[in-house]
């Protein structure tokens, strides 16, 4: 149970909820207006009746010709709200825009290797892994699951304009990429 | 431009990307000897000179490459950052309007105007622009910026409100006389609606939406649906638009909380009538709207049942049906509700949010209460999954919300605390593989317990249960690294207990940063100037202070760039919502609270002359007109105290207040005050001085009374945010600032002497006159000879003499207080009034002065006062000293952890107590032997500044130039 809406510039004095969770960076606003000012009906919010913001997704369209296609570039929910189906219902909204608005081939997201919760999602919701970006989170540095922590899967999941599922591919997690060959 | 001078100006560019700024300056003086008349070079070197500080040889620089009016693409650009570098958007504007006259055909230079009055907020010019860009290039786009732009003037604080509905209906002229329909692009669509909205044109709102084209767009974007649902309730097609939420529900799958709203809202609104139904409707209206009633409860069972634990939107309908069908006395069955409470909480009881989810239905009584206190009592606290555990905590949030007074003695607080602690540290044990950067399953059980500890010393004042909480979440800490809410709770609790620096730490941990700055840094920066060692060279608090502001400066540099590109990208739905953005962060409260934070611990550091006092009043006088915006997140802090009582952040705040606009007001107005007083800077003088735009003014700026007016105006709504202390502080400086009005008022020079002796250091330092000041005119100007007698001394009143003897009382109040967290409010305040007086009396330093206005018997009269306060300022910090030694020792830390017995017989470590103990006996120490040594400071430094004199108006100008 929860309000589905766009995200909007104020959101940013109520996101802390969300925000001061370790997982979750705080950007500069230009980041969070620059999205707001192309891509408006790719970010949006879920919220609680009491007005609680409870998570978001951020994302964009980009890519020319067959690579045309959204892209999530943040999705987060605060801990207290998360098993709640609330990133499913912010990806279909974003799955549904990017058909139905931008025609776009297909939607992607990356994910880390090691975050195996996340990926499983993911594939239950129809993606695949596409390739694994080498080194794409740098910051957290080697943990404990080695490079699983700083590499990345690029996800895919094709559009209804995409029917023959061009842009996937069934051994995705072996198409090795280094994070400068990606935008 | 030749090739052989496009490469040699190359390298100034790269010079200043790489912020090599006086390289720059060096290869444009080089390249100016051969080009001496070449605007670029010259914009360029005035860039390079504003990013160099040097604002006075810029300010020439600029001024001849605007007199050139300029058109070539690359000098405007320069130019440009050079003039937001000055703060001269208007000048801006002027620039592009000129070059885009000179070449009218350019569309490029069109939209760069149109821009420039977009990033001045010149909503007027704007509209014109468009409207000229629109005839000229037919491109439908400009008509729609022509549109928005009538709509942000409408919306604009500056408009006054009978204006509105007629910039709005300019709108709707404009946007209807567009050859092609908005419905064409979204962003269009919505702007569109919302004009129609505005004007209460529902029919014609209606009209667009029930087109397919309308009807599409609203299915696919959000934005567009929010105002069409908003459309439809106020055109009273509240059925209708249940019928829609239901038919989405059912065929679509939307699980939208809105959807069910609309539901709900469409089956009572038989249950209120509007007058169109006429009076006997109502019955029959009635009967239907049972029927009704009964439909949409069997629709919300029915999508509950098919949902399942996979989706609560249906369960919590169901809720919300009973409440609201309770609040019309139509409800059927009287143990419904707490019927439907208890199956929610069997589905939803292991999820975090339940708690919040059955928040707006505790409101129980009676048979209600008890019937729901004993089902949530038998929750098993036995758990062996996390599942069960979460069940547990969410039975216990729910029992503490609805306790009642008598249920909150000291000895039944004391039972709970034992019962969470206990099954806090059972329940760790369900998480010990979790990896370390992962939260605890059991953290909301520490957070309960320290909720209830709080709640223990608001109850007995008795701070051993504050000990107790802070050992206990700093343990969390070790359990679960992350937990953003035990810090929390945490650095509101080590400023209450005196130990700011434990505070600091925790709240760097939080990693706070960017628009945060506003939301969150209340929680450390609230007055804070009570913990600031500012006075003894220790900036780390006043630095806070500055780098929590960098956003305020980010916001007035970016913002409006979006906003411009909204405009290219025709997002127009985005627009107003920047605006409203921009405008709350540019005018927030919390960075004015800052501010002033950062003035008193300023004063307390650096030597009071006329300069701090020039640029701080104008400063204060820019904020004192500010609309404010209380952007500040208070609800951040998860609340687990009963709704009878005060909630965690009441109880947390510092001295029991929270300041707010009231408390800025006040100390706004005392320091212009003061400052006013020891300046020479009147308006006219400033209005010559000040370079960049004024802020914009509402459209009511002008019939609000004279400053002077406005300084002394009090309002007891104002002044209940204050402490005792404060509250004694500002009597004294309103005091003070009465009795020294008439003799400022005598001695302050004339402007046109002020503004000659600016006039001339400014030409001694860049070798240009001053703008706009005509010197021949001022050469003249000396201190005439005064005609009137000055005023005759009188003695200071008693407010000012019997302050700082009354603080001495205070203090001894204070000093038996366990946290030293009132002992430094006194204190530092006592210094701040000392620094106060420094500020009133400087004027009268010298001995000419005194001699020629006749001043000699006030200034005996200050020493009276100034050796008074010193004398007890210096008896404060030596008490503060003797504390500051007691709190260190190892009998304050025994005495710590002695106290610390509730949650060492939970099984927390004795060691880890200790260490605790530690570091808030040290912080204490710390922060005590710190205030001391400042206070000890400020008096001498008191005491030597009487033999100087410091009046250097020399440097007036270029401090302003180089800070506004």
């Amino acid at each position: 149970m929860s309000v589905l809406r766009p995200f909007k510039a104020t959101d940013m004095f109520k996101f802390n909820n969300i925000n001061l969770d370790i997982w979750t960076e705080t950007y500069g606003i230009g980041f969070y207006l620059n999205y707001l000012s192309r891509w408006p009906d790719l970010c949006c919010v879920q919220e609680a009746p009491s007005g609680r913001m409870m998570g978001y997704v951020i994302g964009k369209a980009e890519g020319v010709s067959t690579e045309w296609h959204g892209h999530v570039t943040a999705i987060t929910v605060a801990p207290e709200y998360r098993r709640l189906s609330l990133a499913r219902k912010m990806m279909r909204l974003v799955e549904m825009v990017t058909d139905e608005i931008y025609k776009g081939f297909f939607v992607d997201l990356y994910v880390r290797c090691a975050n195996t919760v996340a990926i499983e999602m993911y594939e239950g919701m129809g993606y695949s892994v596409y390739r694994r970006v080498r080194e794409y989170y740098g910051n957290l540095g080697l943990g404990k699951g080695g490079r699983d922590e700083e590499d990345a899967f690029d996800m895919r999941k094709p559009m209804s304009r995409d029917p023959n599922r061009r842009s996937v591919r069934a051994n995705g997690r072996d198409m090795i990429v280094s994070a400068h060959d990606v935008s | 431009m030749s090739a052989a001078l496009d490469r040699q100006i190359r390298p100034i560019y790269d010079a200043l990307d790489t912020g090599s700024n006086k390289s720059a300056i060096v290869a444009c003086n080089k390249l100016l000897k051969k080009h001496p008349q070449n605007e670029l070079i010259k914009a360029l070197k005035a860039l390079a000179l504003v990013r160099s500080q040097k604002v006075e040889e810029s300010l020439v620089l600029c001024d001849e490459v605007l007199d050139s009016k300029p058109t070539n693409d690359a000098v405007l650009s320069a130019m440009t950052h050079v003039l937001r570098g000055l703060g001269r958007h208007k000048d801006m504007v002027t620039m592009f309007e000129e070059a885009y006259k000179q070449q009218p055909f350019n569309e490029e230079l069109g939209a760069q105007t149109f821009f420039a009055n977009v990033r001045a907020g010149q909503w007027k010019s704007a509209q014109q622009i468009a409207t000229k860009m629109h005839k000229q290039f037919h491109d439908d786009r400009y008509l729609y910026w022509n549109v928005m732009s009538a709509v942000l003037q409408a919306n604009d604080a500056a408009t006054p409100p009978n204006m509105r509905t007629l910039l709005y209906k300019l709108a709707h002229r404009l946007i209807t006389s567009s050859p092609t329909p908005s419905y064409q692009n979204n962003d269009r669509f919505y702007l569109h609606l919302s004009i129609l909205r505005e004007l209460e044109l529902y029919d014609d709102a209606h009209k667009l939406l029930d087109s397919d084209i309308g009807r599409a767009i609203c299915s696919t974007s959000l934005s567009c649906n929010q105002i069409r649902r908003d459309i439809w309730r106020l055109r009273g097609m509240i059925r209708e638009e249940g019928e829609l939420a239901e038919a989405r529900i059912m065929n679509m799958k939307d699980r939208n909380w809105l959807e069910f709203l609309s539901i709900l809202d469409a089956t009572f609104s038989y249950f209120t009538p509007s007058e169109a139904d006429g009076p006997s409707s109502s019955e029959t209206s009635k009967s239907e709207g049972l029927e009704h009633l009964a439909k949409t409860q069997e629709l919300f069972t029915r999508i509950a049942e098919e949902d399942g634990p996979k989706d609560r939107s249906a369960g919590l309908a169901l809720l919300e049906l009973e409440k609201r069908a309770r609040s019309h006395g139509i409800s059927q069955d009287s143990g419904r509700l707490v019927g439907l409470m208890q199956r929610y909480f069997d589905q939803v009881g292991d999820k975090a949010c339940c708690f919040e989810d059955l928040k707006p239905y505790l409101a129980l009584e009676g048979e209600d209460l008890a019937r729901w206190t004993s089902f949530l009592e038998a929750v098993p606290s036995s758990f062996t999954t996390p599942a069960e555990l979460r069940r547990l905590m969410n039975a216990h949030k729910l029992l503490r919300h609805n306790l009642t007074p008598p249920q909150l003695t000291v000895e039944a607080e004391t039972a709970r605390v034992t019962r969470y602690l206990d099954e806090y540290l059972r329940g760790l044990k369900l998480g010990v593989d979790l990896p370390p950067t992962e939260l605890q399953h059991a953290d909301d059980l520490a957070l309960l317990a320290a909720n209830v500890l709080v709640n223990l010393w608001k109850l007995t004042s008795d701070e051993q249960y504050l000990l107790n909480a802070v050992t206990l979440l700093e343990y969390a800490l070790t359990k679960s690294k992350h937990s953003f809410q035990a810090r929390l709770i945490l650095i509101r609790l080590y400023r209450l207990l005196g130990a700011p620096s434990l505070a600091l730490e925790h709240y760097r941990t939080l990693g706070i940063k960017q628009v945060q700055h506003d939301t969150l840094s209340h929680f450390i920066l609230s007055r804070a100037s009570t913990f600031s060692l500012a006075s003894t060279g220790d900036l780390t608090l006043a630095t806070e202070c500055l780098e929590s502001t960098q956003i305020y400066i980010s916001n007035s540099q970016e913002t409006s760039d979006f906003v411009v590109r909204a405009f290219t990208a025709e997002k127009y739905s985005q627009i107003p919502e920047f605006i409203v953005f921009e405008d709350r962060l540019d005018n927030s409260l919390q960075r004015d609270i800052v501010k002033m934070e950062h003035l008193r611990m300023r004063i307390s550091h650096e030597p009071i002359n006329s300069d701090i006092i020039d640029m701080e009043l104008i400063e204060l006088k820019f904020i004192f007109d500010r609309t404010h915006h209380d952007n500040r997140d208070f609800d951040i802090i998860a609340n687990y105290q009963p709704r009878s009582s005060d909630s965690i952040h009441l109880q947390t705040l510092l001295f029991g207040k929270q300041e707010s606009l009231g408390w800025l007001w006040t100390f706004l107005k005392l320091y212009i005050r003061a400052l006013q007083q020891g300046s020479d800077l009147d308006d006219t003088v400033e209005e010559k001085l000040l370079i960049g735009d004024r802020p914009k003014q509402t459209f009511d700026a002008d019939k609000r009374p004279p400053l002077k007016e406005r300084l002394v105006q009090k309002s007891d709504q104002e002044l209940v945010e204050l402490t005792q202390d404060e509250l004694s502080f500002v009597e004294f400086a309103s005091a003070l600032a009465e009795w020294l009005e008439p003799y400022h008022d005598y001695t302050r020079p004339p402007p046109s002497v002020v503004l000659a002796e600016a006039a001339k250091q400014t030409e001694i330092k860049t070798g240009h006159p001053l703008k706009g000041v005509d010197l021949q005119e001022l050469n003249g100007a000396t201190t005439p000879k005064k005609e009137e007698e000055p005023p005759a001394v009188t003695e200071p009143p008693e407010l000012v003499t019997k302050y700082f003897d009354s603080l001495k009382t205070r203090f001894a109040e204070v000093r038996k207080n366990p946290s030293p967290t009132e002992v430094l409010h006194v204190a530092t305040l006592a210094q701040e009034a000392l620094l106060l007086f420094t500020v009133e009396t400087l004027r009268f330093k010298p001995a000419s002065v005194v001699k020629v206005n006749k001043l000699g018997g006030l200034v005996a009269s200050f020493k009276c006062i100034r050796s008074e306060a010193i004398s007890v300022l210096r008896e404060i910090s030596s008490e503060l000293l003797k504390q500051s030694e007691a709190a260190g020792t190892q009998e304050s830390r025994k005495d710590f952890t002695e106290a610390c017995e509730i949650v060492t017989n939970a099984g927390i470590d004795h060691d880890f107590t200790l260490g605790v103990a530690k570091k808030v006996t040290d912080a204490r120490k710390k922060v005590l032997e710190g205030v001391s040594k400042g206070l000890g400071r400020v008096s001498s430094a008191t005491n030597l500044t009487s033999l100087r004199t410091c009046r250097t108006e020399a440097k007036l100008q270029q401090e302003h130039r180089s800070t506004v």
